[in-house]
């Protein structure tokens, strides 16, 4: 890792005021740094000033007294993963939260951190590959090693977004809390999120300069709604995802009053699919409903030379993931 | 005759001895000639009573507890840590390297250009920086501004085959065909057959993936004498070559490998990064630290080649193979790659085999854990495979009859059917249908191997007057159980437990030791520590008889002390107590290779059981089945355990692993353990392992490596007989079942 | 470091193997309506208590090599760092002496040879600073057992032959500790999960499970 310098602040309005001046260099925040740190180690990231969001109190607070969920940005995936209240109430973001890479990840990494990660895509994960993400003029991967790349929304770069709780939240209707130094910002989780060909490529989320994410909010599920997350990943044991399903549906005599889908793994955001929801509104949620939504999810996918096979995987894992929510 | 002067001799069929005999009833010390070449001989497995079980490893409190110490572990006064910068391109021009702007880095204290002008392959080393700490060193590599140009390149099959592709050397980039076999007759077979076959299979290039990476200590303060540390399979390998770079006397120089984390064949002689550390040391007069990182790992540090194998077989209407043709290729990088010779194990009756090698610019590879064979035996079982199904016959059956009748195997494959489930599975002679979430399929798989041994290790054993006893030789334990072994048959010679004998290995200062590849150290080092033990014993006991004045051949070393079965009573006395009559300097014995105790040629047989999702692709492997011959087992904890360790490297060579070159921009694209997928705990399935006790051999026979060859052939076929997936190209991922079952359009 | 923009295609013209295409994706970001009543703005109470007192004068700011304080076994050591070095480094290589059981494999938090305690829970040293750890009780493989005094788990993972080369092992025994603190009755598929982030290439996973059940019986029984 290049030298940096290592600052502590102890409030949120103290971090926020550090943002990258042509005085002091590039600044970079710090959360479980499960993700940052190898981007350092591979010199993707080489911030002069990093500043640590661990030593500002009240960040990692999960709280649903009032009915909705309201889960700080540097609340760790292991404590997310074993909320009993978040287990019960908000499904998906539990599952979610239990999915991501290894324990010794999970004790440590933050909401915040597996929200803002950067992608997984070799060529942008290799410094001497100067790609379209990192200031250079193509996307390696369009006519290379596209396997675990984008089948939708992909254009001029076909990353996948990694996170595994973005699609879950999307899924739980969730809002995402900023903060900068001229005040904070809230906005649906899915605008956050930006496609390669809507915004500057080199970036995939709407967070500025000097800005941090200080919680998600999620509502209170209405009644008769249940939500659950399933990722397909190459190596059971540890990986990211090849494709995953969040899904949240509520069932009124039967009948799906209300459904909420967002695929993950296999577009540049986390790849929400009314369209599918549409299918299902007003049905029963059985196996034909099911097939059909999951037709419906996959519709405009435009594989690359080598992840087509993701259309099939991920028709099976939205299939299965609706039926698992009436079993 | 001094005790160590009789003990020196080669083991000839009589010895003689100083000994007490009765003549003319008066006690008399006599020289007799005993028939000793029949006492060195392992007992009878059920006498046994150390050998042949479940002994633990006696360095497994040292390890369990990060006590023990491997290379990347040492530590000295003054020393430095290096890095290494290596080509990021298979071949470039090295168009600039800032050595005076790395030399001022803070901390940075010697910077030396390996290459500076031209690199030959990805990951061919450029640079060293040495500095005071780790991060300096990077510090200074970064300084370096290293720049490249790059050079046209041969980085994969295709382009390395074309006519006037960049050449890896002059003579080209394909070589001649190697042949073997009648290709008309074999042809003629082909033609014939009432069954017939044809396949491509494709083997990708597959990483040792050592956890500890290759790399070197050499504590070299100006004097006259050096010591390496190197994590490698050769304790005797690599002293001399350090010697010589260091400009020493070769008998200055001290090669140490207490412990060391892998090598699967990897890790022999000084490498070039052992190399570098020298020449630096040498500059610098200060011990060096050079550890490869794992990115240099992956770009320099070896690999299994790959290749591909067009194969056609034949066979008749009972299922006899008749004809098998294979035209293949190899994929060794800079050097030729190995494949065993095809067909493999079974015996059609006609066969005939075209081999090239075709070289690309990139990492050359190594030995890797049965160099060749797993890459035969996938392309093997699959074809067989192929063709029982075609002919609708047993898929054991169709096995059976196509090795020789006397193989092992014969029974080996009954009892791994038997294991597996065979009996019951409903697809013996036709795949299962891909339906529903889970559809299970079993495949099956053989290997052979030699590992033999040869009179490569001089093994010491020495009794001290205090009680203990040391088996010493330059070998080494790569987790191999090596010390565990040597210990344990020691302790059996004397009656003694494992824990009472110290083994020591790991230094070139001691007695020669064969280099751990082939799975030859077992058959070469156990005769000789048996020999030394024996040999020692028989010093012992003569040392004994002259003091006691007792025929020396009456003494016995039992767990309860030492006994004398003479004319007299039987006296018994206490290890500790027999060696108090020791002079000071102890009794030392050398022991050398005896053949007999040695035995070559096992067979190995698995079978794997796997649940295949045709809604994902997803492969479960639940289920693996190995039947092992091992000769004599010395350990039978240890001998599961590498057993397994083999299969589980075959499974991630199924299913998980590949190195992933992006052949245009010439970089590899998975120099990771994020990328380089293996399996961890979730993969493992259930294991059985079975020594196959009906090898009666009285032999030490190394099985290290036959337990890797045929896990990945069996979980393929595994995969087809599941639900009709054929792939032919490993690993076998998600995608992969997909498209087989037509899946993806 | 090379920049592959510009490459050599062995022989081939840049033009027929040129990936530049900036197609724009097709479909956007469905435009999703919040189907859930009003939110409440979530209030927390401070949860945990950071390691750093505030500074009148500023945050604290640390560069260069500073002196630190760690808490490792049970014990309070000194070491100098850099506030780039992580854990690993500074159990490795800069506390004197080395602590060398925790492993430098990967450096990426793939493998975990180097999984070491913090405050009970398991972690990548290499992906920890060592000044984000001041303060927190640090447990690394040194501090389970010595080769006299092993710990319940460390026996069973000798006596079912949980190491072979060893290197991975350190990982796995700090890894499976934390599990069976929290659960020693803890399931074959718990420890699976568990020490699912530790890499061993010797393959000895199947006996490392059957060595953690071991020892889990034995925790749960109280021997």
């Amino acid at each position: 890792m290049k030298s940096f310098r290592l600052v502590n602040p102890t409030t949120i309005d103290e971090a926020v005021a550090l943002a990258s001046d042509p005085n002091s260099g590039r600044v970079q925040y710090l959360a479980g740094g499960q993700d940052l740190l190898t981007e350092m180690k591979e010199h993707l990231a080489e911030p002069d000033r990093v500043v640590n969001l661990k030593s500002i109190p009240g960040l990692d607070v999960i709280d649903s007294s009032s009915g909705a969920l309201g889960v700080g940005s540097l609340a760790t995936l292991a404590r997310i993963e074993s909320d009993a209240t978040i287990r019960a109430h908000w499904t998906a973001l539990s599952e979610a939260a239990a999915s991501v890479a290894s324990t010794q990840i999970r004790s440590c990494g933050t909401l915040g951190g597996n929200l803002c990660q950067r992608p997984r895509c070799v060529y942008y994960r290799i410094e001497e590959a100067r790609c379209l993400k990192k200031g250079g003029t193509e996307c390696f991967s369009y006519g290379g090693f596209n396997k675990y790349n984008a089948i939708l929304g992909g254009g001029p770069s076909w990353i996948v977004h990694p996170s595994d709780l973005a699609p879950a939240l999307v899924a739980l209707g969730a809002e995402i809390v900023l903060r900068s130094k001229t005040g904070s910002r809230r906005m649906p989780i899915e605008r956050f999120y930006v496609l390669p060909a809507d915004g500057d490529v080199t970036k995939e989320t709407a967070l500025l300069d000097g800005e941090i994410v200080i919680q998600i909010l999620a509502p209170k599920p209405a009644p008769g709604s249940r939500s659950t997350y399933l990722k397909f990943k190459e190596r059971e044991s540890y990986d990211f995802a090849l494709s995953a399903v969040a899904a949240s549906v509520t069932l009124e005599n039967g009948r799906v009053r209300e459904a909420r889908i967002c695929l993950g793994g296999v577009a540049p955001v986390p790849w929400r699919v009314t369209r599918a929801e549409a299918v299902l509104v007003g049905r029963t949620l059985d196996a034909a409903a099911a097939r059909e939504a999951a037709e419906a999810a996959l519709h405009g996918a435009e594989p690359l030379s080598q992840n087509a096979y993701k259309i099939p995987l991920t028709k099976t894992l939205v299939e299965r993931a609706l039926l698992a929510l009436v079993r | 005759m001094s005790l160590e002067a009789s003990m020196r001799e080669d083991p000839p069929k009589k010895r003689k001895i100083k000994t007490t005999k009765v003549v003319n009833g008066v006690d008399t010390e006599v020289e007799v000639e005993i028939d000793d070449v029949a006492a060195i001989a392992w007992p009878e497995r059920s006498k046994l009573r150390v050998l042949n079980q479940d002994i633990p490893r006696v360095d497994g409190p040292d390890k369990v507890t990060g006590v023990a110490r491997y290379t990347h572990d040492v530590r000295l006064p003054g020393m430095v840590y290096a890095r290494l910068l290596v080509s990021p391109l298979p071949r470039a021009k090295v168009v600039n390297l800032d050595v005076e702007a790395a030399k001022k880095v803070k901390g940075v204290v010697h910077v030396l250009v390996v290459k500076g002008t031209e690199t030959g392959f990805l990951g061919d080393p450029v640079a060293a920086v040495s500095a005071e700490s780790m991060d300096a060193a990077e510090d200074g590599l970064r300084a370096l501004a290293a720049k490249f140009e790059p050079l046209p390149w041969a980085a994969d099959h295709d382009s390395a085959m074309k006519e006037g592709a960049p050449l890896v050397a002059k003579s080209g980039n394909v070589s001649k065909a190697a042949t073997d076999g009648d290709e008309a007759k074999a042809r003629a077979a082909l033609a014939a057959g009432a069954f017939r076959v044809k396949a491509t299979y494709r083997l990708p290039v597959q990483h040792h993936a050592c956890l500890e990476t290759h790399g070197v200590v050499v504590d070299f303060r100006g004097g006259d004498e050096a010591t390496v540390y190197c994590s490698t399979q050769a304790a005797h390998g690599f002293a001399g070559d350090a010697a010589e770079e260091l400009g020493l006397p070769a008998n200055a120089v001290t090669g140490i490998v207490e412990h060391m984390g892998g090598g699967f064949g990897s890790k022999f002689g000084l490498d070039k990064q052992g190399q570098v550390a020298c020449q630096i040391a040498k500059e610098l007069k200060r011990p060096v630290h050079l550890m490869l990182d794992r990115r240099a790992e992956f770009l320099m540090g070896g690999n299994r080649s790959g290749g591909i194998q067009t194969i056609e077989a034949s066979c008749d209407a009972d299922g006899k193979m008749t004809g098998f043709v294979v035209d293949a290729f190899k994929h060794g990088g800079l050097q030729a790659g190995s494949l065993a010779g095809m067909p493999y194990c079974y015996r059609p009756e006609s066969h005939y085999r075209a081999v090239r090698s075709v070289r690309m610019h990139l990492d050359a590879s190594r030995a890797m854990r049965a160099p060749g064979s797993p890459q035969a035996s996938f392309g093997m079982e699959g074809i067989v495979d192929e063709l029982a199904y075609a002919a609708g016959i047993d898929l054991v059956r169709f096995r059976k009859q196509n090795l020789p009748a006397d193989a092992a195997w014969q029974h080996q494959l009954d009892r791994v059917a038997q294991e597996i489930g065979w009996a019951d599975h409903p697809h013996k002679s036709k795949p299962g249908e891909a339906s529903g979430q889970e559809c299970i399929g079993i495949g099956f798989g053989v290997s052979a191997w030699g590992g033999g041994g040869s009179d490569d290790c001089e093994v010491e054993v020495r009794i001290d007057r205090d009680g203990s006893i040391t088996a010493a030789c330059g070998v080494q334990d790569l987790g191999t159980g090596t010390r565990t072994y040597m210990a344990a048959i020691t302790a059996e010679e004397f009656g003694l437990a494992v824990s009472d004998v110290t083994a020591k290995l790991g230094s070139s200062r001691l007695g020669m030791g064969v280099g751990s590849g082939g799975s030859v150290t077992t058959a070469s080092l156990a005769p000789a520590v048996k020999d030394a033990a024996s040999k020692a014993r028989v010093a012992f006991a003569a040392h004994l008889g002259q003091v006691l004045r007792l025929p020396a051949e009456g003494f016995r070393f039992e767990p309860e002390g030492v006994l004398h079965t003479g004319a007299k009573t039987p006296t018994v006395m206490t290890w500790k107590k027999a060696c108090g009559t020791l002079p000071a300097e102890g009794l030392r014995a050398q022991g050398k290779w005896i053949e007999s105790l040695a035995a070559r040629g096992v067979n190995c047989t698995q079978a794997a059981r796997v649940a295949v999702d045709p809604g994902t692709g997803r492969v479960r492997v639940l289920h693996m089945v190995c039947v092992q011959a091992v000769g004599l087992p010395l350990n039978r904890l240890a001998l599961k355990s590498q057993i397994q360790g083999g299969m589980i490297q075959a499974l991630g060579y199924a299913l998980s692993e590949e190195r992933v070159i992006d052949p245009l921009l010439g970089i590899q694209l998975n120099p990771s353990f994020e990328e380089y997928k293996m399996p961890h705990a979730l993969e493992i399935p259930r294991m059985t392992t079975i020594i196959d006790d009906l090898d009666t051999r009285q032999g030490v026979i190394g099985v290290g490596e036959p337990p890797v060859i045929p896990g990945a052939g069996a979980i393929a076929n595994a995969i087809y007989n599941a639900c009709g997936a054929r792939v032919r190209d490993l690993p076998i991922t998600p995608d992969k079942v997909l498209a087989a079952l037509g899946k993806v359009v | 470091m090379a920049d592959v923009t510009d490459r050599a295609l062995g022989g081939e013209e840049a033009a027929d193997l040129s990936r530049r295409r900036f197609l724009r994706g097709a479909g956007g970001v469905a435009a999703g309506g919040m189907i859930a009543p009003s939110l409440l703005a979530a209030s927390g109470s401070a949860n945990a208590a950071p390691a750093i007192a505030a500074h009148p004068a500023g945050p604290e700011t640390l560069d260069g090599d500073v002196e630190i304080e760690l808490l490792i076994n049970g014990t309070k050591r000194k070491v100098v760092v850099e506030p780039r070095t992580t854990l690993l480094d500074a159990l490795r290589m800069r506390i004197d002496p080395a602590l060398t059981g925790t492993k430098s494999v990967c450096e990426r938090g793939n493998c975990g040879a180097c999984t070491v305690l913090v405050d009970g829970e398991p972690r990548y040293a290499c992906l920890q600073l060592a000044c984000d750890l001041r303060g927190r009780a640090i447990t690394t493989i040194e501090g389970l057992g010595t080769p006299a005094q092993l710990s319940v788990l460390q026996q069973e993972f000798v006596a079912y032959d949980g190491s072979m080369c060893g290197f991975c092992t350190p990982g796995f025994v700090v890894a499976i500790t934390a599990c069976l603190q929290k659960d020693p009755a803890a399931s074959e598929a718990t420890i699976r999960t568990a020490c699912a982030g530790n890499l061993c290439r010797c393959g000895t996973q199947p006996q490392i499970f059957e060595a953690a059940l071991a020892a889990g019986r034995r925790l749960a029984e109280g021997k």
